[in-house]
């Protein structure tokens, strides 16, 4: 496998503009929507089949009700070390690129949507028009030429930078410190851990308050590591219900068999 | 876990119905067969009763799950694609077009359903040449109802740890679910062989008695696993999976749980069939008592999968 590449998203650049969305919509020519008003600047509440890219706003408020601190996040597909959809996904359609990256296969997928519900984000959308399931591929076609997704290179505030992951987490963990001395107590990194949540995001984020105050959950499970206990305890239930079989169809004569 | 974050799938109808009938299949199987092993002249209506609903219930199952595709065409995908990617998921196996990956309840479901209608298919027409005057090919069902057994167990458990495998809060971290809807199918396959039995009238009626034993044995598990899901989803703790449990118990889910899952298809059934006394021995108590169980089996699974989705 090549070197992974990531996305780092530094929100305490972010300036709301909204270039990251309409470079994401421009080069995957993602039909336009409706728009749907959200009582902020933030258009689409979630994102959407058409939305892979979303700025997102949170107004973060003091216990008094008073407004403490207007946050705008770019969020995107974080392209899950261990992923929800990719594990889901009973066709092979979504797989793993040699850059760690997780596309869908438009050609496999065959719409099922179990995707859909078992990403820990609600990244994944079902497109009707096509009867496949979508999201971010970190613009495939973009990184295979060189290129950088269409995101990172909109980014007027460098917000949003794209590069080898390795390389990322060093400036991410710099920038971290620096906003630290600036008093900015909060600051922290989400997903970038490799031994954390999801075995790491490979679109991760600086935020400057926890992960609630910008609507991610503080520790994602993946959905997958469920299987195995309730298979025994299904197989368990399987054993009872043979059991009780047994008792009921057994001759107490003597006769048959038990 | 933060409320509409998350996205649901939004599985129709069509989908809880196929979780119903595959469940009711799998344990009408898994019952004709215990009943053919055990003694399979004396109990030879359930057996053939069991058989052929296992069959014919599980036939429209890959029918439905087709039609709800958003590309129908492509369902073989399911099983195989002619050119695999080389990581789709953990522990998963790669045989030429083939493709099995035990994480994915959908796929490995999709080869369980191929596996159970197969032997659902030979049990049925070993049971039907023999009641047309052939003889039955005694081997042969034994082995298909024993191999079909465990896809039986499979086909009525895996729509349950499917869900459990969703991030949707309330099946996260449920833990249950595949526990519950294996015991439903037992339960619903149970009442509806019973509800056939009942309608052919006394011939049967010994028979009709054990099934009877072993449904509401079925019910008393199925209250019981209901009740550990319920407990399991509450004790998980977090604010979004209690908001979404509180939509299943008291929202607007709360009546449809309430009455529909748990009076009528489990207090009901069993009050009847504990305090009927010589009556509950009559065909048309058991049909009552099997057609509650029935409405309520399908009902548990609906409104769960329902309240699941929208919360």
């Amino acid at each position: 496998m090549a070197r992974t590449l990531a996305m780092f998203t530094d929100v305490s650049l972010c300036i709301g503009c909204r270039a990251c969305q309409v470079a994401c919509k421009q080069w995957n020519q993602l039909a336009p929507e409706e728009p749907e008003w959200t009582g902020s600047y933030q258009n689409h509440p979630h994102f959407t089949d058409k939305s892979f890219r979303l700025v997102r706003f949170f107004e973060e408020t003091d216990a008094q009700g008073q407004m403490k601190q207007w946050h705008m996040m770019s969020d995107v597909c974080k392209h899950c070390a261990q992923a929800g959809c990719l594990e889901a996904c009973p066709t092979g359609a979504i797989y793993r690129t040699e850059y760690g990256t997780v596309n869908i296969n438009q050609d496999i997928c065959n719409g099922c949507r179990y995707c859909v519900s078992a990403c820990p984000f609600g990244v994944v959308a079902f497109n009707h028009d096509t009867g496949t399931a979508t999201k971010c591929t970190f613009c495939n076609d973009r990184i295979h030429n060189g290129l950088g997704p269409a995101c990172a290179k909109a980014c007027p505030t460098e917000s949003i930078r794209f590069g080898f992951r390795d390389d990322l987490a060093v400036k991410a963990k710099q920038r971290v410190e620096e906003l630290h001395k600036l008093g900015y107590k909060d600051a922290q990194l989400y997903g970038e851990d490799k031994d954390g949540p999801l075995g790491g995001l490979n679109a991760f984020f600086l935020l400057l308050g926890k992960p609630s105050v910008y609507g991610l959950p503080e520790k994602p499970k993946l959905p997958q590591r469920n299987v195995i206990i309730d298979s025994l305890l299904s197989i368990g239930s399987a054993l009872l219900v043979g059991l009780g079989a047994l008792m009921a169809f057994r001759d107490r004569n003597g006769r048959g068999g038990a | 876990m933060e409320p509409g974050l998350l996205k649901s799938a939004d599985w129709p109808l069509l989908i809880d119905l196929y979780f119903f009938l595959g469940g009711l299949a799998g344990g009408a199987f898994v019952i004709a067969t215990s009943a053919n092993l055990l003694d399979a002249y004396r109990y030879r209506h359930i057996v053939r009763a069991g058989y052929y609903i296992a069959f014919l219930a599980i036939l429209p199952g890959p029918l439905f799950l087709i039609v709800d595709l958003g590309r129908p065409t492509r369902f073989l995908h399911m099983l195989m694609v002619s050119k695999p990617s080389a990581e789709i998921g953990m522990n998963a196996i790669t045989i030429g077009p083939f493709h099995l990956k035990f994480f994915s309840p959908m796929n490995a479901g999709a080869w369980a359903l191929l596996g159970f209608s197969l032997f659902a298919f030979l049990a049925a027409l070993d049971v039907f040449l023999e009641h047309r005057g052939g003889r039955s090919m005694s081997a042969l069902r034994i082995i298909a109802g024993v191999i079909g057994g465990f896809f039986g167990c499979f086909i009525a458990a895996y729509p349950g740890v499917l869900l459990g495998a969703t991030a949707r809060p309330l099946f996260i971290s449920a833990h249950w679910l595949g526990a519950l809807f294996l015991v439903v199918g037992a339960s619903t396959g149970g009442a509806a062989i019973a509800l056939i039995l009942s309608l052919l009238g006394a011939q049967a009626r010994e028979s009709l008695s054990r099934l009877m034993r072993f449904t509401v044995f079925a019910l008393v598990l199925q209250l019981a696993a209901l009740l550990f899901f319920i407990v399991t989803v509450q004790m998980a703790g977090s604010a979004g999976i209690g908001r979404a449990l509180a939509q299943l118990l008291s929202g607007p889910y709360g009546l449809t749980f309430w009455l529909g899952a748990v009076v009528v298809g489990i207090v009901a059934p069993l009050v009847l069939q504990f305090t009927g006394g010589a009556r509950k021995a009559a065909p048309g108590m058991t049909a009552l008592v099997s057609a509650l169980i029935l409405m309520g089996g399908f009902l548990v699974k609906y409104v769960i999968i329902a309240a699941g989705q929208a919360t």
